[in-house]
């Protein structure tokens, strides 16, 4: 919430929809989620990115291919 | 779609109704199979790339789920079976579910063509279109041959695990496919029968709904006679060895003797009740067999 938002919310206390005890558990748990979800993929990324530079994948150019560890 | 949910009030759904939207119990079989066509294809593949291919698949699996819940919401919540999915009790809208679906499958789908190859993720695109657009939209509704040409989106994850591993395709995981494609009308049609009046309510032509519980039983066994040596088959063609030939072959032959109880059975649904379970633990085990078989040549080139 900005801050105009937040004087907007005190000058017009009965404006907008009041969630129910319920509702905000339930969207505090699915923004958890989400968070959660969002930061297991950029484990993934850096994860994959790791690989790839270390396999001198990424110099090679071609980025498309399943990294081959047998040599 | 006819379902008009008026809820205008912020949600209540929890993690749990979104988690349950992916179909968790198909995504598990989804990975399962993706594995196997992920380690019996040749070459080593780094585990990092091998998980994220995994992952991949499994998200855009659990995507198809949701797209198909969002679409399917009107059937689902005439259908016992289907009537407590998260949007016919209330707790996800379908523009929810399908929001949820659609960003998933771009996820998933972009994510295993950047992080993994083009091919698997082409694979993984049409899987879910196929799911969504011609299996839900279209054949569920119209023809009782909806689940046999359906089957084909759940047969696609062992070729794309394949296609993660190698990125070309060959007769192996073709062969892979053709197990589960004809695995699923059996396993479908041995639950239809005893669902038939489920089905008939939601207006879905199930085939015991269109064709009757008789022509039912012997198209189950008439599938059933051509998966158990399609079951075999890795054996045959040199894929497996002589242990997977002969496990293969012994569940092969308890799925025929069921599907036999299933065709002789004139009253009470007991034997098609086995048999649907008893399909499942036969996918399972067959699976799990050839991951078995290729384990020592797994360790053996991880340890070379």
């Amino acid at each position: 919430m900005s801050l105009a938002g937040d004087i907007m919310d005190e000058q017009q206390p009965q404006q907008g929809i009041r969630l129910t005890e319920q509702q905000l558990r339930a969207r505090r748990a699915r923004s958890i989620a989400i968070a959660l979800a969002l930061g297991a993929f950029v484990i993934v990324i850096f994860a994959v990115t790791m690989v790839k530079l270390g396999s001198g994948t990424m110099s090679g150019g071609d980025t498309m291919r399943p990294v081959q560890t047998t040599k | 779609m006819s379902v008009t949910l008026t809820r205008v009030e912020p949600s209540i759904a929890g993690v749990g109704d979104y988690i349950e939207l992916l179909k968790p119990r198909v995504m598990s079989l989804v990975v399962f199979t993706a594995l196997v066509g992920l380690v019996v294809a040749p070459g080593h593949v780094h585990p990092v790339i091998g998980f994220v291919a995994l992952l991949c698949i499994t998200v855009g699996a659990g995507a198809a789920g949701a797209l198909n819940m969002w679409y399917d919401a009107d059937v689902d919540a005439r259908m016992a079976r289907t009537a407590g999915r998260p949007i016919p009790r209330g707790r996800v809208t379908p523009g929810e579910a399908a929001g949820f679906g659609f960003t998933l499958a771009t996820f998933a789908v972009v994510t295993l063509g950047l992080l993994v190859n083009v091919l698997s993720a082409a694979l993984l695109a049409f899987t879910i279109f196929f799911y969504v657009a011609i299996y839900t939209m279209w054949l569920k509704r119209s023809t009782p041959q909806n689940i046999v040409i359906g089957g084909a989106a759940g047969a696609l994850p062992p070729v794309i695990g394949w296609a993660a591993a190698t990125g070309t395709l060959a007769v192996e995981p073709v062969l892979l496919f053709l197990i589960i494609f004809f695995w699923t009308p059996p396993h479908f049609w041995a639950l239809s029968l005893y669902r038939s009046d489920d089905y008939a309510r939601a207006g879905i032509p199930m085939l015991p709904v269109v064709a009757g519980a008789e022509e039912t039983r012997r198209q189950i066994l008439l599938y059933t006679l051509i998966l158990a040596p399609l079951g075999a088959a890795p054996w045959l063609l040199g894929f497996a060895g002589p242990a997977y030939g002969i496990a293969a072959a012994a569940i092969g032959g308890v799925l025929i003797a069921l599907a036999l109880r299933v065709h002789n059975e004139r009253q009470g649904y007991r034997a098609s009740k086995q048999l649907f379970g008893f399909s499942i633990l036969y996918l399972f085990l067959l699976f799990a067999m050839l991951l078995i078989d290729r384990l020592p040549g797994m360790l053996l080139g991880h340890f070379a």
